[in-house]
């Protein structure tokens, strides 16, 4: 049984993070313009697409790839804006490092839920997208947006502690990611084709398999990187 | 007298090797289907072997060093890291030189391809991330910490991501007895290159008749020396009636679906198993070559090891790898 001062501290981090976000909205207009930037550029260079064979695995590259980078824009920041400024040792006085890991990774899944949410529904719109299977996209993104976050908190958590920590970000991500990625194109790609759940279900359960193995680890190395 | 017993560990790893080399090319015979090219797999598949241990090792000792933290744990794991990294470069570029002699190109996103690749990107984030933080024990912890998390992705992208995907150039469905591969699914028209085991195939038509339904499939051998056109076919009742032979080999193509209107086939290979290894002489050369290489991947790991502790012992506050 978790104390349950745990879930109160978990609670606490996730409404200061959000009650911090919302006072000055860095992360959010920046993920938000990134991502209309990028579905935009993406529709500008991609132009209608013939309709092939192919087209659903296109378009869902293109999607995860958007929802990818947008990804390392901003969730990268939760750990990196607490070591500049210099709140890291407060926060680690006040809270045991599970709630400060939990409340961090709530935070970034409901960033990053919101961010897939926006880039879907524009690249639909931009990319004319023909969603075949709507419950399974909705099952696919939710999955992927999981494994997603369980990939890199404990990641930013690891670049907050170092010195170049931007660029490193993407580089200790990216080799981590890639099992989840290719899983979650391809995953979309079928939910695009329209396939019937028993065919579509596979991809799911690969993400969220991903997703516990992710986070179970975090769950035990997190208070060694946090220390 | 210890300098003495490396040197001789040394000339013996050194004959062993050489010896294995020879062996590999004039004491195995050729593999049927594959010919000449199919010798590298004596020297590819150990050292792709030992590149999973290596790594493995390293996460080990990055465990042991977050559970004892001692310096020793951490020398061991960058070491062993290192080891493998050399060995992946190795298995990347031996499979490279083996994929564009058999089927013309040296990259093509076959999911062993992949995952070797990102094995690579991994180990290099790991060193990166070692070089960019100052202090010495948190980059020892950080970097274990690391070394650990990516541990846990290596079974998504060694077993279940590879599952997925349509198709690989590796036979690691086709030429295993009992496997339930699925085969490969094959549109007209298609751009991309298809692959069923380590043949490249391509649907040119697909006609159904009251009683068959016969799909014209291109096929080009290992090495692209041989093309050939293979029918098989499907009965009225959807059950497999032809099925061709590739040209030169053993194995049958055997179609499992077909659907006319849509213009799309599912092919599978009929292989009667595995038989490489069946030769006792490319048996004894190929577990020589587990030997040799792995005694050079111990040899190399110690010596980094030993220099590493040296480094430690004379420098311990500045910053090394």
């Amino acid at each position: 049984m978790i104390d349950p001062q745990i879930w109160r501290a978990t609670r606490a981090i996730f409404v200061r993070e959000w009650r911090s976000e919302l006072r000055n909205r860095q992360a959010l207009n920046a993920v938000a313009l990134f991502a209309i930037c990028s579905v935009v550029t993406v529709s500008l260079g991609l132009g209608p697409l013939m309709r092939s064979t192919d087209v659903a695995l296109v378009h869902a590259a293109f999607l995860w790839i958007v929802l990818l980078f947008a990804a390392f824009t901003a969730l990268s920041r939760v750990f990196v804006v607490e070591e500049e400024q210099r709140t890291a040792a407060a926060l680690r006085l006040a809270s045991p490092p599970i709630a400060v890991y939990l409340g961090k990774l709530c935070f970034n899944l409901v960033l990053l839920l919101g961010l897939t949410v926006l880039v879907t529904i524009l690249a639909i719109v931009l990319l004319n997208i023909r969603v075949g299977a709507t419950d399974l996209l909705i099952g696919m993104l939710l999955a992927g947006s999981l494994a997603l976050v369980a990939g890199t908190t404990l990641v930013a958590a690891i670049i907050a502690r170092s010195s170049s920590r931007g660029a490193l970000f993407a580089v200790l991500s990216l080799p981590i990611l890639i099992p989840m990625l290719v899983t979650a194109v391809r995953g979309t790609a079928l939910a695009f084709a329209g396939v019937s759940w028993e065919r579509g279900m596979a991809p799911i359960q690969t993400l969220l398999a991903y997703a516990v193995a992710m986070f179970v680890a975090s769950l035990f190395l997190f208070a060694t990187v946090w220390e | 007298m210890a300098l003495r017993n490396g040197d001789g560990v040394k000339i013996f790893l050194g004959l062993w090797i050489a010896a294995v080399i020879y062996c590999m090319f004039l004491v195995v015979p050729q593999y049927v289907g594959l010919g000449d090219a199919g010798r590298i797999i004596i020297v590819h598949v150990p050292v792709a072997w030992i590149t999973s241990a290596a790594f493995l090792l390293s996460a080990i000792y990055s465990i042991i060093y977050l559970w004892k933290r001692n310096t020793i744990s951490d020398v061991a794991a960058v070491a062993a890291a290192e080891v493998g990294m050399l060995y992946c470069l190795f298995a990347t570029i031996t499979g490279s030189i083996f994929a564009e002699v058999v089927w013309g190109t040296f990259w093509n996103w076959d999911p062993r391809e992949t995952s070797i690749l990102v094995l690579l990107l991994i180990y290099a984030a790991y060193f990166a991330l070692r070089s960019s933080v100052d202090d010495n024990e948190r980059r020892r912890r950080l970097a274990a910490v690391y070394n650990i998390f990516a541990a846990v992705t290596m079974p998504f992208l060694l077993f279940v991501a590879p599952r997925i995907a349509d198709s690989t150039l590796h036979p690691n469905c086709a030429f295993l007895q009992g496997s339930k591969c699925e085969g490969v699914a094959l549109n007209l028209g298609d751009t991309k290159i298809s692959q069923l085991g380590d043949v490249v195939v391509e649907l040119k038509s697909l006609t159904k008749t009251d009683t068959l339904t016969q799909a014209t499939i291109e096929v080009r051998m290992p090495g692209m020396k041989n093309v050939a056109t293979l029918v098989p076919s499907l009965d009225s009742e959807g059950k497999p009636a032809d099925r061709p032979e590739f040209p030169g080999q053993q194995f049958r193509m055997v179609l499992l679906e077909a659907d006319a209107s849509a213009g799309t086939v599912r092919v599978n290979m009929q292989a009667p198993g595995t038989n490489l290894l069946s030769n006792p002489r490319t048996l004894w050369v190929f577990l020589a070559s587990n030997l040799g290489f792995f005694g050079l991947a111990f040899w190399l790991y110690h010596i980094r090891r030993t220099i590493l502790q040296v480094q430690q012992v004379l420098n311990p506050g500045e910053m090394s790898i």
